[in-house]
């Protein structure tokens, strides 16, 4: 039997063979770029931007080019969800491709609906329709990209209109120009870091004093993180996590939008007081626009802002969750699948190239300027009593006005819905809350007037993360809204260990049936919490634990 | 010593070194934690993503994977805690509800279904994943069957491929529940740069990569084998230790054993290539050649039926005819010079010992030698003058402390493929430069620091030029010359005249590769050299030696860790059978039988009076035979009418032998033209010792019996012996060893018992009890000064140069499937199936140039003869060359080589003639 399986290839040297023509085309498409093993994401973004699609005979080109191995390289492509790798013989997907948000707030809004008529309404050859992860439009939910153009608040004539003008470029908005931040005193506090009017350790005094904690998720002092880093053996680099993929967050790409050049500068102001030379943006591929901005105004700045000898590489993530998890952005800025490492060591010692990093999220840089020219106690005295500083709240769901909300950490999710928020919908009475995107759990509305900020919620089985708050109503099931996290979780897992891998799918299959198997879901979710290896798998099962423990009434 | 780090296991005060994981103290401890997805084996690093070995860490949010953690001082790590036992229970619960039933898995005796056992968890609560997320088995490899419904990612066979055997084949494709083990780009794994090394197979824990012959139909386990024998791979100089799975009394399976020239890995051809033993054409009777039967050097026999030519014979009848016939041919001659011996490098050192005793004391000549003549010849003639000693200065793991390595005329991932993952190894993990020296590219050439693609047959110019830039520019080690050297003026003066430029136009690489190369090399801390048969198969194989000798001395590479020169050796004991004296200038340890004091010890020792004269090379004697010199002779497991360069001038030479007797296991080419034929047995078949490459030698014990009649090799060897006259009663190899032995200073401190209990002991050893030296030479080489000579090497083009009519270069060498002249790997299924026959491999522009298609029938031709070969094109082949694999008898490349010999190391040009490819007309 085993004798008659047909050779694919002519077998020498072993596997398959690699096409000249290919080797031309793809040397060409990266011909602007240097060949470095690390921008191999980068070169699959050219072929797939050209192709549509990465067809196998330019991927082993690539793989040749590079001198990697084609599994190496295969892996990456087939990691990330915006890479479509397809064998030579098979038709790459249409020029139009419509991803539509299947997250939370969107799925609130309806999104499953659109997805299935879309998928009715076009043939698949002539127009692909995908379901997507968040896109960071949850204040204009239900969303949808069709091609790179985001659609807002979108309605299937809405979608027709876009694609029959085949509209399908990202479009950026402008906010504060590069002119009008210069001429507002920006980037002098720069200027003087950089002629050495002000010490490192004065800056770092100051931010400590303020509270400002890392934005991200994991509120790690800011000042602190500086301090660790800068004890650590030089060379050390700089990565800013720019991949705000928690379900209902868009907070990141508000501040990106309104004033980019505020965040670069604080970018800058972080790199120079740990000395790093190199700093590395990991942008998602989700917001194009930001993207298509920030390398635009880099360049304005690159020659006489920022100080010679320091390099800010802008590195475009590919549709993966997991990259938001600080080690796996930095595996995917090496150019590798977004695989978590394991901790300790962590990256502020063992980082990006095996270098001391000093990581960021996007909002916490925004407001080291603003810290160090207005002091500590500007930033600090806005919290609530005994909370630190302002919080930027991504408010979406059954409000009247959803959107970013730059509240006094601290605050509650009463005052949040009542008094930034316009209130519930109409016909919408307040049910339930996620405080922190996905996998920050879920609170009842009776447990709406817990403070907000980091810390505050961990006894309640919940934490804030990166502030992604979605509020639910009394129309909405509880159950469905569980299994559409676990099932985002179960998309998005990397899959490397057993507990998240194989725990997210069998807990989607347990959260489907009618009757939940409370004592089996809650076991595994011990376990996935205990044993994962990052914080996605350990958070995943937050959203069961909070419905078995509150809404016990609403399970059956 | 190292730095210890005190914690508590459990409660318990335990103690462990700095880089010591929990779960390796917890071991020592006397705690095996469940573990699948860390393996405790030599080259494997914890992954720590099954995460079945979780522990509670005082203080710690979440639980640790005790594989991947290491302890800190004080800490309080728990492993029998609730928390972290429910844990690893769920973490088996998890990966049960997808594996096939453990009765009908692909091994039920698996790693993973013993960690259940261990964590007793046989049963899930959860439900198994969609059916159409399960992978469906892969069968496209001849030898390895993919059942990734098994498979629990656990990243192992990913770590095999990538970071322990450096194949860089298997991946994780995809992400999330739908992330699958792959090969390539998804390609069938029979489809793919497999090299079918089997590391994987042996590093799955769970049977999802399993060897195809212990599996049925439905890819259910047989039944495991009855017993197993701890013994060596029958096939290169590396020396891989194995055992041997036996079912029936036939091998079923052979997996790596932690040997130190393997750390439990294997190739190809140990893996798979054991089944020849099995074989159908396996001679079980002795054969005489009938009455009347004449020896036509062009005939081909059909193997599986010798009786169209040849005669069952009682063992008596046979080994009376032999000696008699030797015995006649003996005294015809006064000088008793008419007969000769080739002995074999691919048998035990006691048979070579006794093999090349019986032609001394039985033939009385010294015209005995083997096939190193073939191989390393010219190489050991380089070693013996420069440092007085023939064997490697340092062994091939010791490039573990080298910064550079030069690899040059060797293509080791075919030829030594377990040695070179030790080379990948320090490439990968520790960042060794490797300078790679070929005229075709091959599997390092990706991984390699450079790559020197220069013309072939430019090898002493190319190493001139490097030697003349590390020279002119400084960069030699003074005080090492100075101290362990002789004859650098002399060097010095004649290097002057070969400039980078001059070079660079003879060799093709530019002056500056050759003077990047020559600084990279010299700058190193610690270089070793590794060269292989494309530096010794010239005839100026001698002078490219010298060079590469040059080259380490004037840098102080040797004597060092992570210094050395290593000629790779081709056969499982061509150092062994060189070692006992299988050579006609030298007897055992290299003694010369030109000193007569050798020749009186030997005289002594043997108790007999010997030939003073050395013996005549291989191709001497062919030579002789051909003229009708020589009219006798005794071949045991060599198979010169395949491997001899011109090959139908040998078969010719051999038809003309009154008496050929040729002891083997099949009716090989060679056997074709025998008077006699002696069944004898395969490697798996008996025990002996066997020295490597890196001079260790080692114990390899029998595991199944002879086939037939079929006899041990010493037992045949000593019945002619007896039938010549001689006296002998050895009892068995152990014996025999101990003869040996007492006459060989080199490992006069290696017994029996010792080869029977430690397995691998490297000569010399000071004593009985202390370990063998793996870097030799620190205080001075084994001469009479103790100086190493550095011999200046001059330019001589190949004996053949393309011209007009014959305008390629024509290179022989092997395949990795296939070894020698295929007569083993030929009859192993699985190494046949992925290389079923011969082609020619050339470039993509003399594919084109030439309007050929893949596979098609050509004509390769030389002035020594033609045959008609499929044509492949293979990206490795510059433009101008051809290369043919020696291992097929429907395509035998030494029909074509040149015999033209190396003047000093008698070892023909078998790596370079002229050529022409045409054609063929149907």
């Amino acid at each position: 039997m085993l004798d008659k399986v047909k050779k694919k290839f002519v077998p020498y040297p072993k596997g398959r063979e690699i096409d000249e023509d290919s080797i031309t085309l793809v040397r060409k498409l990266i011909s602007h770029l240097p060949l470095k093993r690390d921008l191999l994401i980068e070169y699959l973004h050219l072929i797939q931007d050209k192709f549509n699609c990465i067809k196998k005979t330019n991927l082993a080109a690539l793989s040749d080019i590079m001198k990697i191995p084609f599994s190496e390289a295969y892996e990456v492509a087939t990691f990330y969800a915006h890479f479509d790798v397809i064998d030579d013989d098979k038709i790459g997907p249409p020029n139009i491709t419509i991803r539509v948000c299947d997250s939370l707030t969107c799925e609130l809004n309806g999104s499953e609906e659109i997805l299935n008529s879309l998928k009715k309404k076009y043939d698949k050859n002539k127009v692909r329709v995908l379901r997507a992860p968040c896109m960071g439009l949850c204040d204009h939910a239900p969303a949808c990209e069709v091609g790179h153009k985001h659609i807002k608040k979108c309605t299937l004539s809405s979608i027709e209109t876009a694609v029959n003008k085949k509209s399908i470029h990202a479009s950026i908005v402008e906010g504060i120009s590069f002119e009008d931040y210069k001429k507002n005193g920006g980037y002098q506090l720069l200027r003087k870091c950089y002629k050495g009017n002000v010490s490192v350790d004065e800056i770092i005094e100051e931010l400590q004093k303020s509270g400002l904690k890392g934005m991200g998720g994991a509120g790690f002092p800011a000042g602190q993180k500086w301090k660790f880093v800068r004890m650590e053996k030089s060379p050390r680099l700089m990565t800013i996590n720019g991949d705000e993929g928690e379900p209902g967050t868009f907070k990141d790409k508000f501040y990106l939008e309104k004033d980019l050049h505020r965040f670069f500068e604080g970018m800058l102001i972080a790199a120079w007081a740990v000395d790093a030379k190199d700093i590395y943006i990991y942008m998602r591929d989700e917001y194009p626009g930001i993207l298509k901005k920030m390398i635009r105004e880099l360049k304005i700045i690159e020659n006489n802002i920022i100080q010679e000898g320091v390099k800010v590489h802008i590195r475009r993530g590919a549709g993966a969750y997991i990259c938001g998890e600080e080690s796996a952005m930095i595996e995917s800025i090496e150019g590798k699948r977004g695989l978590p490492r394991h901790k300790p060591p962590f990256v502020s010692k063992v980082g990006l190239f095996g270098k001391p990093t000093l990581n960021h999220n996007i909002e916490t840089v925004f407001w080291v300027r603003d810290i160090l020219e207005k002091g500590a106690g500007w930033f600090s005295s806005q919290g609530k009593p005994g909370h630190k500083g302002p919080h930027s709240y991504s408010v979406s769901g059954r409000v009247k006005k959803p959107g970013v909300k730059l509240a006094p950490a601290g605050i509650t999710i009463n005052e949040l819905i009542n008094d930034y928020c316009g209130g519930m919908l109409d016909g919408h009475k307040f049910y339930g809350y996620l405080p922190g995107g996905a996998s920050g759990g879920i609170l009842p509305s009776t447990m709406g007037d817990i403070p907000l900020d980091f810390g505050t919620l961990e006894e309640h089985g919940c934490f804030i993360g990166s502030g992604a708050i979605v509020v639910f109503s009394d129309k909405d099931d509880i159950t469905k809204v569980v299994l559409n996290l676990l099932k985002f979780f179960e998309d998005e897992s990397c899959g490397q260990c057993t507990p998240c891998r194989v725990g997210t799918e069998k807990a989607v299959k347990l959260l489907e049936k009618k009757n939940w198997d409370k004592n089996l879901l809650n076991e595994l979710v011990a376990m996935m919490g205990d044993a994962s290896i990052c914080g996605l798998g350990q958070a995943a099962g937050n959203p069961i634990k909070c419905a078995i423990k509150y809404f016990a009434s609403d399970l059956k | 010593m190292k730095k210890k780090i005190n914690f508590f296991i459990d409660n318990v005060p335990v103690s462990g070194e700095v880089g010591q994981s929990i779960w390796q103290i917890a071991k020592q401890n006397g705690k095996t934690l469940p573990h699948l997805c860390y393996s405790d084996k030599p080259g494997y690093r914890a992954d720590g993503n099954c995460r079945a070995c979780m522990v509670s860490i005082e203080g710690e949010r979440v639980l640790a994977a005790s594989c991947i953690r290491q302890p800190s001082e004080g800490m309080k790590v728990l492993t029998e805690d609730a928390r972290s036992k429910k844990s690893r229970e769920m973490v088996l619960e998890l990966l049960v509800t997808d594996q096939p039933a453990q009765k009908k898995s692909h091994d039920p005796n698996s790693h993973f279904w013993q960690m259940a056992k261990k964590v007793d968890i046989f049963k899930s609560r959860f439900d198994k994943k969609a059916q159409n997320n399960v992978p469906s088995s892969d069968v496209s490899h001849k030898a390895m069957s993919v059942n990734l419904d098994a498979c629990i990612h656990c990243n192992l066979c990913v770590r095999a491929c990538r970071e322990v055997q450096v194949n860089d084949v298997i991946g994780m494709g995809m992400r999330g529940n739908t992330s699958k083990v792959i090969f390539d780009f998804d390609d069938p794994m029979g489809d793919s740069t497999c090299v079918s090394c089997g590391e994987c197979v042996q590093a799955c824990p769970t049977g999802a990569l399993m060897e195809s012959n212990l599996l049925d139909e439905k890819g259910i386990h047989k039944g495991s084998h009855d017993r197993e024998v701890d013994s060596l791979c029958p096939y290169c100089g590396v020396g891989c230790q194995l055992t041997f799975k036996i079912k029936d009394e036939k091998i079923v399976a052979a997996t790596g054993r932690n040997g130190p020239a393997n750390n439990n890995r294997l190739c190809v051809k140990g893996r798979f290539g054991f089944d020849y033993i099995h074989d159908q054409g396996r001679l079980t009777k002795p054969l005489i050649r009938k009455e009347g039967v004449k020896k036509d050097p062009l005939e081909k026999l059909d193997p599986f039926n010798p009786l169209t030519h040849f005669r069952e014979a009682t063992w008596e009848e046979a080994l009376d005819l032999a000696a008699n016939s030797f015995k006649k041919i003996k005294y015809s001659k006064p000088d008793y010079g008419r007969l000769a011996g080739f002995g074999c490098a691919k048998g035990s050192n006691e048979e070579a010992y006794l093999f090349q005793k019986l032609i001394r004391t039985g033939f009385k000549n010294n015209n005995v030698d083997h096939c190193t003549r073939m191989c390393h010849a010219s190489s050991v003639a380089a070693l013996m003058e420069a440092i007085g000693t023939g064997a490697v200065t340092a062994t091939v793991s010791e490039v573990k402390n080298s910064d550079v390595a030069i690899v040059i005329g060797a293509r080791p991932t075919q030829n030594h493929p377990v040695a070179a993952t030790f080379l990948k190894n320090e490439i990968k993990n520790r960042g060794l430069k490797l300078i790679l020296m070929d005229p075709r590219e091959q599997d390092l050439s990706r991984i390699a620091e450079k790559h020197l693609k220069f013309k072939p047959g430019t090898d002493v110019a190319l190493l001139n030029g490097i030697l003349n830039v590390i020279i002119e520019e400084g960069l030699v080690d003074r005080q090492y010359i100075e101290k362990h050297t002789e004859g650098y003026l002399e060097l010095k003066k004649h290097i002057k005249d070969f400039t980078p430029e001059e070079m660079s136009n003879v060799c093709g690489i530019s002056a500056e590769e050759i003077r990047e190369t020559a600084r990279i090399f010299a700058k190193a801390k610690a270089a070793m050299i590794f060269w292989g048969m494309g530096i010794s198969q010239h005839i100026h194989g001698t002078d490219n030696s010298r060079c590469l000798i040059s080259l380490a001395l004037t840098t102080g590479n040797c004597g060092r860790p992570g210094t050395g020169l290593h000629p790779l050796r081709g056969q499982n004991n061509v150092q062994g059978a060189s070692d006992v004296g299988l050579i006609p200038m030298v007897f055992p340890d290299y003694q010369p039988i030109s000193n007569p004091e050798n020749v009186k010890f030997f005289e002594n020792y043997w108790n007999t009076n010997l030939d003073p004269k050395p013996g005549l090379t291989v191709v001497e004697i062919m030579e002789e035979i051909y003229n009708k010199k020589i009219n006798g002779l005794y071949i045991m497991g060599e198979n010169p009418a395949m491997s001899d360069p011109n090959a139908n001038h040998a078969r010719e030479a051999l038809s003309r032998l009154d008496m050929l007797v040729v002891q083997d296991i099949f009716l090989t080419e060679t056997a074709y033209l025998a008077d006699i034929v002696l069944p004898a047995s395969a490697f798996p078949e008996k025990t002996g010792s066997f020295t490597n490459t890196d001079r260790r030698v080692q114990l390899a014990r029998k595991a199944v019996n002879a086939p037939g009649e079929a006899k041990q090799d010493w037992w045949i060897i000593q019945e002619i012996a007896k039938r010549m006259g001689l006296k002998w009663n050895y009892s068995g190899p152990d014996e025999i060893y101990d003869e040996l032995r007492n006459c060989m200073d080199s490992i006069k401190n290696i017994s029996w018992e010792r080869l029977v209990n430690e397995g691998a002991v490297t000569y010399p050893c000071d004593s009985e009890d202390t370990p063998g030296n793996e870097v030799l030479y620190g205080e001075g080489f084994p001469t009479v000064n103790k100086k190493a000579r550095l011999v200046p090497a001059k330019i001589t083009p190949p004996d053949e140069m393309p011209d007009k009519n014959y305008p390629l270069v024509l290179t022989t060498g092997r395949l990795l499937e296939h070894w020698h002249t295929g007569s083993m790997t030929r009859r192993s299924k699985v190494l046949q199936h992925i290389e079923p026959e011969a082609y020619v491999h050339i470039s993509r522009n003399d594919m084109k140039k030439n309007n050929f298609s893949q596979n098609e029938l050509v004509r390769l031709s030389t002035r020594r003869g033609n045959i008609n070969v499929k044509v492949r094109f293979d990206k490795m082949i510059p433009d101008g060359m051809v290369f043919l694999p020696f291992c097929f008898e429907n395509a035998p490349a030494n029909l074509l080589t040149n015999q033209a010999l190396d003047p000093d190391g008698k070892i023909p040009e078998l790596k370079y003639c002229a050529a022409k490819i045409d054609k063929v007309s149907i």
